[in-house]
């Protein structure tokens, strides 16, 4: 039966269908949506958060042009005032030390008023007094400094806006003679009285000898001699140089500790000390010059006018700091240093010659002094001044080793400022100018020292010049300090606008995940919703379907009588009225069609018996002697009437075949038993066209379980197909074996063979033999598809070969047109029903 | 022991007339009927030691004739022999249901029918005692 086809069979069924249709219909439209849904809304969150980014950012700029630009402006009005300022104090610093040194021309006058006289000088000596700041102890540096005075408020609230108040400064002064010593000199040169260190001393020397000055260095004898009553001699500055030593270290230049005094770089080092000699003849009642007097002035008062000056907040220190070039300096009307915060830096003389110490040179000079060979004070002294001076240039690695580098600002040609004072000086003025030095730029201030006398009077720059010089940075420090404010408030307000963005930022991203988190919860909801709906909805469909199913494939196996159980009145309830309907309209076709056979065959059979009747009678004898001619016609019609007979078994078989109604009434069957009474059967047959039949019967072959009646016309119908479809005289065997727990019966021939493309079709009902063969042989068609359909009812199998395969077949002689053909009939040893 | 006298039944007239020539011929006493009241009445009346039944009968079916026969006392063990053009099984169970001894089909040549009387008579004369259910005219 090869029209199985169950629900098994199914591929692709209507829930899985359902289930896509569904999932596409429903879910993707839904996750579409979503996404473009959540992705909008990303979309907006993240714009509103640029557009905020960029507000936050454009306010940000904003601030921050605007900080630049108040910044600038108070540094640019902070630079002006304080440039006046630091300018105004210069120019008063100048002022008073001018007014210092006419003072001191006045001392001299007063001194060369009176007779000379020792305890008078002295006397002088000891009133001529000032205070200079010395440091109590070097260790105060390192004090706490003295208790704070309580705060000195505004008092009256009238007061109190912009109320500002500095404590006096608690310096420890120290009072000191102004003058080194104060002689008399007659006109010889030799001293007549002379005292210092604060007594009369009795060490006169000629001072005609330069060896016998200070320092050896003083020339003022021979200048003497033209002076007028009333006119005034002044020196310059004549002291010992002292040595200092500059090191590079990793926190930048510093003063080594064997080096002069160097304000707060180096508070313990020796001070520069030097004189100031002033000095006017000294004439009698009578108006005869008796000699000079002459008073050197300790050039520490005039360097205390510039070495506490702090161009800052602080205003004045006790030590001046050369490091932050925050300080004051001076400078004589030949540019020579005379006074700086390094003493290393002040212009001396060798107290051993009484030469000058030459200043320091750039690299640059100094090596072109070593190729000219000539004496570095005399190269110094005849170099023309203020020549090719540029920042670039480094000062000499020679002068720094020996310690000797004073600042003689004529030949300093690597600070090129020194020339700016020294043009800036020269009309007897004032100003300021920034330099970029050290690695700072520096404001620096000139103020010429309006003192005119004796050779001060030369030029108008006078007694020489005031310079400050102030970091910049550090009167832009309140500037700065409000530009740091306000950069950090922009930086802080820049992260608070970041932080908030990128809060911003993160809560978008939390609410799109959010979203999604949501999307997919619900797609999956939906999904399953869905899944479950169309496995509802496919089983309503499907279940009636595959009861359908069932009850149709029963039908189709013979059981008709079939009725489904509608229980919807939907498509699928009308398809199983309808299925009802048509089962019923099957069965009663197929109650009619049995009825119609049932009776078909009987009204056949009736007549066919009573012309068997008949015939056998007459043929047997029965209605007296027949002659041999009648006989052979009778024989004919008895033949026809064989024929017809099982024309009507056989259409009858058919039909019960086509309405599969199994009616096997299953015995125990000998195999051999039904060989033989197939053969016995066929006896007469077989006789007539002279075939030779041969049993071959294995040995213990067990008991069927079978129709007997329907086994026989299995073999009935092989055996009648080999012996028609066999030339006369051929061979037959009916053998049967036991192979695999099966019995196999075969019924082989020599005969003419089927071609292998009807090897199957011969099975099929009608199909005449009379289409493969010329042999016109008579047969209903129908003997094969009944023995197939009596096999298979039997759980076997029936199937044929032609050629006969000769080996097996040893003793037939085939050949010709005898071809051969065996019938294989396979039938199982125990039925299962 | 012979059987002289047998009841055939049969609807189709040119059957049992048939067999009630060539069985007188061979000198059995034959009765016919054409529907089955007449064979119940025959078989009640004469007694026949053998009855050819068919199945389809007007009135009253061969099964019902046989049934009854096989009911009767006096009847019970005349063998009936069912001659029937239906030859399925369904009907020849019915058949040996009624009590039929044999379910023939038909056709079938006489000399196969004369076959199947002579095999009861042949029983018949082995000896078996049935004396008290023969009668013997």
């Amino acid at each position: 039966m090869g029209r199985k086809s169950g629900p098994e069979g199914l591929r692709f069924g209507i829930l899985p269908k359902m289930i896509v249709s569904f999932l596409v219909v429903s879910i993707i439209p839904l996750i579409i949506l979503g996404y473009v849904a959540s992705k909008n809304l990303e979309k907006v969150g993240f714009e509103a958060v640029h557009s905020a980014e960029s507000m936050g950012q454009g306010s940000l700029q904003a601030a921050e042009q605007l900080g630049a630009m108040a910044i600038k402006d108070s540094v640019q009005a902070l630079d002006e005032k304080s440039t006046e300022a630091i300018e105004l104090r210069t120019v008063e610093l100048a002022q008073r030390i001018a007014d210092f040194l006419v003072e001191r021309d006045k001392d001299i006058l007063h001194l060369a008023s009176v007779r000379p006289n020792p305890s008078w000088y002295l006397q002088i000596y000891e009133s001529a007094r000032r205070d200079v700041i010395v440091p109590a102890s070097p260790r105060r540096q390192e004090d706490p400094g003295p208790p704070k005075e309580p705060q000195v408020d505004w008092g009256n609230p009238d007061n109190k806006t912009s109320w500002r108040h500095n404590p006096p400064y608690s310096f420890n002064r120290v009072s000191r003679p102004l003058y080194r010593e104060i002689t008399f000199v007659d006109l010889a040169g030799q001293e007549q009285i002379k005292v210092a260190d604060g007594q009369i001393s009795s060490d006169l020397k000629n001072i005609r000898e330069t060896a016998n000055t200070h320092c050896k260095a003083e020339e003022y004898f021979p200048r003497l001699g033209d002076l007028k009553e009333g006119e005034v001699y002044v020196s310059r500055v004549v002291g010992a140089y002292v040595e200092g030593w500059l090191t590079k270290t990793e926190e930048g230049i510093q003063v080594t500790t064997e080096s002069a005094y160097a304000g707060k770089e180096n508070p313990l080092g020796r001070r520069f000390e030097g004189i100031i000699r002033w000095a006017t003849p000294v004439f009698s009642e009578d108006g005869r010059k008796l000699g000079y007097v002459t008073a050197a002035l300790d050039h520490t008062h005039v360097m205390e006018f510039t070495d506490h000056v702090v161009p800052t907040e602080e205003r004045f220190a006790e030590h001046s700091d050369g490091g932050t070039g925050n300080y004051a300096f001076l400078w004589d009307d030949q540019d020579q240093c005379i006074s700086h915060a390094r003493d290393f830096f002040i212009c001396g003389y060798d107290p051993e010659t009484g030469q000058p110490v030459p200043g320091w040179l750039s690299q640059e000079t100094y090596d072109a002094y070593q190729a000219s060979g000539l004496p570095l004070g005399e190269l110094v002294a005849n170099r023309p001044p203020f020549e090719d001076f540029r920042i670039e240039k480094n000062g000499s690695r020679e002068q720094m080793a020996a310690g000797r580098i004073p600042l003689d600002c004529r030949v300093l040609d690597m600070a090129p400022q020194c020339e700016g004072w020294h043009r800036g000086t020269e009309d007897g003025g004032s100003g300021s100018f920034l330099i970029f030095w050290s690695g700072l730029w520096k404001l620096t201030t000139y103020a010429a020292v309006p003192y005119y006398t004796g050779i001060y009077g030369a030029s108008r720059r006078g007694f020489g010049y005031v310079t400050i010089g102030a970091n910049v940075d550090d009167f832009h420090k309140a500037a700065n300090i409000t530009k740091a404010y306000i950069e950090k408030g922009i930086s802080d307000q820049s992260l608070n606008i970041q932080e908030a963005i990128d809060k911003a930022k993160q809560s978008i991203e939390a609410n799109a995940r959010r979203n999604r988190g949501m999307m997919l919860a619900i797609t999956l909801i939906a999904a399953v919703l869905i899944i479950g709906v169309s496995i509802a909805i496919s089983y309503t469909i499907t279940l009636p379907l595959r009861h359908l199913t069932d009850v149709a494939l029963a039908m189709s196996q013979g059981h008709l009588d079939q009725n489904i159980r509608v229980s919807s009145r939907d498509e699928t309830g009308r398809l199983a009225i309808a299925f009802n309907q048509m089962a019923s309209a099957v069965a009663e076709v197929d109650r009619m069609k049995s009825e119609f056979v049932t009776t078909a065959s009987h009204e056949l059979r009736t007549p066919i018996h009573s012309m068997l009747l008949g015939v056998s009678g007459v043929l047997s004898g029965y209605a007296g002697p027949v002659s041999d001619e009648v006989r052979q016609d009778l024989l004919v019609v008895e033949e026809g009437i064989e024929r017809l007979r099982r024309l009507v078994d056989n259409l009858l078989d058919l039909s019960r075949m086509e309405s599969r109604k199994t009616e096997l009434s299953l015995t125990d069957v000998s195999v051999e038993e039904i060989i033989d009474t197939a053969l016995t059967e066929m006896t007469d047959l077989i006789a007539s066209h002279g075939h030779q039949v041969r049993k071959a019967i294995g040995s213990q072959i067990p008991v069927l379980k079978g129709d007997h009646d329907r086994l026989v016309q299995v073999l009935v119908n092989l055996l009648s197909n080999s012996i028609k479809y066999t030339p006369d005289q051929g061979r037959i065997v009916v053998s049967a074996e036991q192979r695999n727990g099966r019995v196999v019966l075969a019924v082989a021939d020599n005969g003419y063979g089927i071609p292998e493309w009807a090897q199957q079709r011969v099975f099929e009902r009608f199909f005449q033999a009379d289409q493969i063969m010329a042999q016109k042989v008579g047969g209903s068609g129908l003997g094969l598809t009944i023995s197939k359909w009596i096999v298979e009812q039997h759980g076997g199998i029936i199937t044929c070969e032609s050629p006969l395969p000769e080996l097996k077949y040893p003793d037939f002689p085939v050949g010709g047109e005898r071809r051969g053909t065996v019938f294989f009939v396979e039938l199982p040893l125990n039925r299962g029903t | 022991m012979t059987m002289q006298k047998i009841l055939v039944v049969d609807d189709e007239k040119s059957i049992s007339s048939y067999l009630q020539r060539k069985l007188s011929n061979l000198g059995y006493t034959v009765y016919t009927a054409e529907d089955g009241e007449k064979a119940l009445e025959l078989a009640f009346s004469h007694f026949p030691h053998l009855v050819l039944l068919d199945v389809k009968l007007p009135r009253l079916d061969g099964y019902e004739v046989c049934r009854r026969l096989k009911a009767d006392e006096r009847t019970r063990k005349t063998p009936v022999l069912m001659l029937s053009a239906r030859a399925q099984q369904a009907e020849i169970q019915r058949g040996l249901e009624a009590g039929a001894d044999r379910y023939l089909c038909k056709p079938m040549s006489f000399p196969d029918i004369l076959k199947q009387i002579q095999s009861f008579e042949n029983r018949e004369s082995a000896g078996e005692d049935t004396g008290r259910d023969f009668r013997f005219d």
